[in-house]
C-alpha cells in the first residue's frame, strides 16, 4: 500500500532522459511487424502504455513520432540505457517488432494550440500573467 | 469508597439480577435492557457522584447536574473549535451527549463513517482554514484504524486534535480489548503530544497544553486519552478554565540571519527551495518579496504543504537549464542531505532555515538523512523571513540590485519559455480516451475560470499538470500533498479542505485518483450528509499505475516475464463505477467520462451543483499519467 513516489519519480525522469524519441525523426525504414499485435501487446502484456499513455503520447516520455529504426528500438528496449525504462531482454524479438510496428501506426493527435481553444485561452493567461 | 468496594457492590448487584427471578405475573415492569453499574473512578478523582451514584440520577434528573464531559465542551468552545468530526463509539458516548445536548452541537458533529477519513478531513481543513478540528474516537479500535491519517498528519506537520475515548476499567469482553495500559503509546511515534485526562482539571490544563503544542510549529497531531469514567463524572466544585496563549515561533538567531543574508545577496546564482512553508497566509507575501527582492528562482518541492509560492510568478522554478545555485536556500525543507552533498562537492553553499531542528521523533524516518550544510538556522521559516528579507535589502547595493535585476530577467525568461512550452505540452492525445491528465484539466480550468477556486486535494498523481495549467495566484489555491506519501489521505481531506474553505466562499475542488478514494469510500456520504459543497473529480486510470511502473521495471531488471505487471496493481475486471458510487451515497454525480468531449457538460452540471452548496462528483476514464 505504501506508495513509492519518490522511485516512480525516478523511473520517469530517467525514462525522459534516457528514452526520449529524438525530437527530429530521421524517417526510419517501414516496420516489417504486425501493429494490432503490437497493439495488443503494447496495452496488454508488456504494457507500455502504463508510461507512454494508451497512443503512446500522453505519458512520459512521448514515444509518437518514434524517431528510432526498428532495430535501434528492439535494441533500446532490451537493454535500456537509463534505470527507469524497464528492460525487455526477455521479451521475444517478434514481439518487439510488432510493438514498434504499432507505434509506428499511431498518427500524432497534437492539433497546434491556435486550434484547441482552451489550451490557447490558457496560454494567453500565462503569457498575461507575467 | 475503595475501587475494590465497589466492584464489590457491582457484582452484588449484577448477581441480584440473575437471583431475585419472579414469575411473570408478578413482574413490575423493567428496562429492556438491565444495565449493570460499571465502574466509576469517582472518588479516585476526588468526586462524590458518578452517573448511577446516589446523588447523581435526582441531580440528572433535574438537569442540574453537570458532568465531566460539560466541562470538556467548555474547554473545546474556549479553544474554539468549529466542528468535531466523530465515528461514534461508546468510550466517549459522555462526551458524545454532552456535545448535543449541553453544548448545542458546538463544535458541530460531523458524522463520519471511518475514523482514517476523520482525522484526514481535520488534516485537510486545518491547512484549509489554519484551525485544527476535534476527532473524536473510540478507544483501540477507532485509534487504530485513525492512525493511519495520524501519521500522514504527523508528517505534514499539519495539527489535529484528536480525543480518545476510553473504557478505563472495561466490563465485559467488548471493553476489554478496547482498554489499554498506555494508549497513547499505540500513536506516540506520530503524535507531537500525548496524555491522559484523570481528573477534570487535568483534562482543562492537558488539553490547553495540547492545543498549544499542536499549534506551535513545527505543528502536528495531539491526543488526549479520555476516560469514559471522567467524562461521566459529575462535577461538584467549579473548575477554572484557563486563557489560551499560544508562543509566538522562534526567529532565526541575528547573526545567522546576516551571515545568510550576506551569502544570499554575493551570490551569482542563488535560489530558494521551499516546502512545508506557508502556514500562514502571510508566508505568500513574505516568499514573494522574499523572491523579488533577491531577484532568485522558487523551487517548489513536488510534496510540500502549506508549500507558498504562485506558480505563475516568474520568478517560480529551478532558473532554468544551466542554473546551478551557488547558494541554496532551503525554508522548511526536511532533508537537505543530497542538496548539501553535492553542493559541498563542488564548493557552492547552502543554508536551511527550518523549524524541523527543533524537533523531531526518533523512529518514523521522517528526519531523513543529516544534512552537512552550510549554515543551519533552528527557527521558523516564517517567523524569519521579515528579519532576513530586511538584512538582504540592507546589503543590496546599486551595483548589486543592477546585476540581481538582470538575473531575475533571465530567470523569468528561462521560466515563462518552459511553462508556455509545457502548456503547448498539453495537445498531445487532446482528443484521446481515456481523456489525458492535461485535457481534463483544461476543461475544468476553463469551467472555473471566473470563480476563486481552491485545490484541495494534492497532485502527485497528476504530475505537474495543476500548476502549469491553473495559475496559483492566491495563498488559498492549492492545500498541499499528503505528507506521509500514503494513499488514502486526498478523498476525505479534499472534503475538510472544502470545509475550511466554506465561510470564505471558495470554490473547492479535489482531484485525485481512483486508488486514493477507495480507501474511505464513505467520505463520500459525509460532504452529502452535511452539504459540504466540493467538486470532486476523480482521475480515474484504474490502476495504482505508479506500482505498475515499479514492479515492470523490476521484473526486467531480473531478466523475468514483464507480463504480469498487473497482478495486485490494476483495479479492473470489473471495472468500478465511481459515478454510480458516489450516487449511492447520495452525491451527485457525472460519469465514467471516456470521451474528452463530454468534459464540458460535466463540469458544468456538476459546478453547477457545487456553487448551489452540494458536493459533486465527477468520474473521468483518464490516461496514467
Amino acid at each position: 500500500m505504501r506508495i513509492h513516489l519518490a522511485i516512480a519519480l525516478l523511473v520517469l525522469s530517467s525514462a525522459l532522459a534516457a528514452a526520449q524519441a529524438p525530437a527530429t525523426p530521421s524517417t526510419p525504414v517501414a516496420p516489417t511487424g504486425d501493429a494490432k499485435h503490437g497493439k495488443e501487446l503494447f496495452e496488454s502484456n508488456l504494457r507500455c502504455y502504463a508510461c507512454h499513455g494508451y497512443d503512446g503520447q500522453t505519458g512520459s516520455p512521448r514515444l509518437v513520432p518514434m524517431g528510432r529504426a526498428q532495430d535501434a528500438f528492439v535494441a533500446y528496449v532490451r537493454k535500456p540505457s537509463g534505470r527507469g525504462m524497464p528492460s525487455f531482454a526477455a521479451t521475444p524479438e517478434r514481439d518487439l517488432v510488432d510493438v514498434y510496428a504499432y507505434i509506428r501506426s499511431i498518427a500524432p493527435a497534437a492539433p497546434s494550440v491556435d486550434s484547441l481553444p482552451l489550451l490557447k485561452a490558457i496560454a494567453e493567461r500565462r503569457a498575461k500573467a507575467n | 469508597m475503595e475501587r475494590r468496594d465497589f466492584f464489590k457492590g457491582a457484582a452484588a448487584g449484577a448477581a441480584g439480577l440473575v437471583v431475585n427471578k419472579v414469575s411473570p405475573a408478578e413482574a413490575t415492569p423493567v428496562p429492556s435492557r438491565p444495565r449493570i453499574k460499571r465502574p466509576t473512578e469517582a472518588d479516585e478523582f476526588g468526586y462524590a457522584q458518578a452517573r448511577g451514584g446516589a446523588n447523581a440520577g435526582a441531580a440528572a434528573s433535574a438537569g442540574a447536574a453537570r458532568y465531566g464531559s460539560d466541562l470538556m465542551v467548555d474547554v473545546l468552545k474556549k479553544l474554539g473549535f468549529e466542528y468535531a468530526a466523530i465515528n461514534p463509539g461508546s468510550a466517549f458516548q459522555g462526551l458524545h451527549e454532552s456535545l448535543l445536548n449541553y453544548g448545542g452541537n458546538t463544535p458541530e458533529i460531523l458524522t463520519c463513517l471511518h475514523e482514517e477519513a476523520a482525522v484526514a478531513m481535520a488534516h485537510g481543513y486545518a491547512k484549509a482554514s489554519g484551525k485544527p478540528m476535534v476527532v473524536m474516537v473510540h478507544g483501540t479500535v477507532g485509534m487504530l484504524h485513525a492512525s493511519m491519517a495520524l501519521f500522514q498528519a504527523w508528517a505534514d506537520r499539519v495539527p489535529v486534535f484528536l480525543i480518545v475515548g476510553e473504557h478505563r476499567n472495561p466490563t465485559g469482553i467488548i471493553n476489554a480489548p478496547h482498554s489499554a495500559q498506555d494508549m497513547g503509546a499505540i500513536i506516540r511515534d506520530f503524535v507531537k503530544f500525548d496524555d491522559e485526562a484523570t481528573t477534570p482539571e487535568r483534562f482543562v490544563e492537558s488539553a490547553m497544553l495540547a492545543y498549544r503544542l499542536a499549534m506551535t510549529p513545527p505543528m502536528g497531531p495531539v491526543a488526549l486519552i479520555v476516560p469514559a469514567e471522567l467524562q461521566e463524572v459529575v462535577l461538584d466544585r467549579p473548575v477554572r478554565i484557563p486563557e489560551l496563549t499560544i508562543p509566538s515561533p522562534p526567529q532565526g538567531e541575528t547573526a545567522a540571519v546576516r551571515e545568510a543574508a550576506r551569502l544570499l545577496v554575493n551570490a551569482e546564482r542563488p535560489a530558494i527551495q521551499i516546502s512545508k512553508i506557508g502556514r500562514t497566509p502571510k508566508a505568500w507575501d513574505l516568499m514573494i518579496e522574499l523572491a523579488d527582492t533577491l531577484q532568485a528562482p522558487v523551487q517548489v518541492g513536488t510534496n510540500g504543504s502549506w508549500q507558498k509560492f504562485p506558480s505563475w510568478h516568474p520568478l517560480y522554478g529551478n532558473g532554468g537549464r544551466g542554473y546551478t545555485p551557488d547558494v541554496l536556500l532551503g525554508l522548511e525543507v526536511g532533508e537537505m542531505s543530497n542538496q548539501a552533498r553535492t553542493a559541498r562537492e563542488s564548493g557552492r553553499k547552502t543554508i536551511s532555515i527550518s523549524s524541523e531542528l527543533l524537533f523531531q521523533h526518533s523512529n518514523i524516518h521522517d528526519y531523513g538523512h543529516y544534512a552537512d550544510v552550510d549554515l543551519a538556522i533552528a527557527a521558523d521559516a516564517e517567523a524569519t523571513l521579515p528579519s532576513l528579507i530586511e538584512e538582504i535589502k540592507r546589503l543590496v547595493t546599486p551595483e548589486k540590485k543592477t546585476a540581481m535585476a538582470a538575473r531575475g530577467a533571465r530567470v523569468a525568461a528561462a521560466h515563462k519559455e518552459g511553462q508556455i512550452k509545457a502548456i503547448e505540452d498539453g495537445r498531445y492525445g487532446w482528443d484521446a480516451s481515456p481523456v489525458s491528465v492535461p485535457r481534463m484539466l483544461s476543461e475544468l480550468a476553463d469551467q472555473i475560470k471566473n470563480d476563486d477556486w481552491a485545490i484541495v486535494s494534492g497532485h502527485q498523481f497528476t504530475g505537474d499538470w495543476q500548476r502549469k495549467l491553473l495559475n496559483h495566484d492566491k495563498p488559498w489555491r492549492y492545500n498541499g500533498d499528503c505528507g506521509g506519501f500514503g494513499i488514502g489521505y486526498d478523498a476525505p481531506a479534499s472534503v475538510g479542505g472544502a470545509l475550511g474553505h466554506k465561510k470564505a466562499g471558495h470554490l473547492p475542488i479535489g482531484i485525485f485518483g481512483d486508488g486514493d478514494l477507495n480507501f474511505s469510500p464513505g467520505v463520500l456520504w459525509t460532504a452529502a450528509h452535511h452539504k459540504i459543497p466540493v467538486l470532486l473529480v476523480i482521475h480515474n486510470n484504474r490502476a495504482y499505475h505508479a506500482e505498475v511502473m515499479i514492479v515492470q521495471r523490476l521484473m526486467g531488471e531480473r531478466g523475468r516475464d514483464v507480463s504480469k505487471a498487473n497482478i495486485g496493481t490494476t483495479i479492473t475486471n470489473p471495472n468500478i463505477n465511481y459515478a454510480q458510487m458516489a450516487k449511492a451515497y447520495g452525491m451527485y454525480s457525472e460519469g465514467p467520462i471516456e470521451n474528452p468531449k463530454d468534459l464540458a457538460g460535466a463540469f458544468q452540471r456538476a459546478l453547477a451543483k457545487v456553487r448551489a452548496g452540494e458536493p459533486a462528483l465527477v468520474d473521468v476514464v483518464s490516461q496514467p499519467r
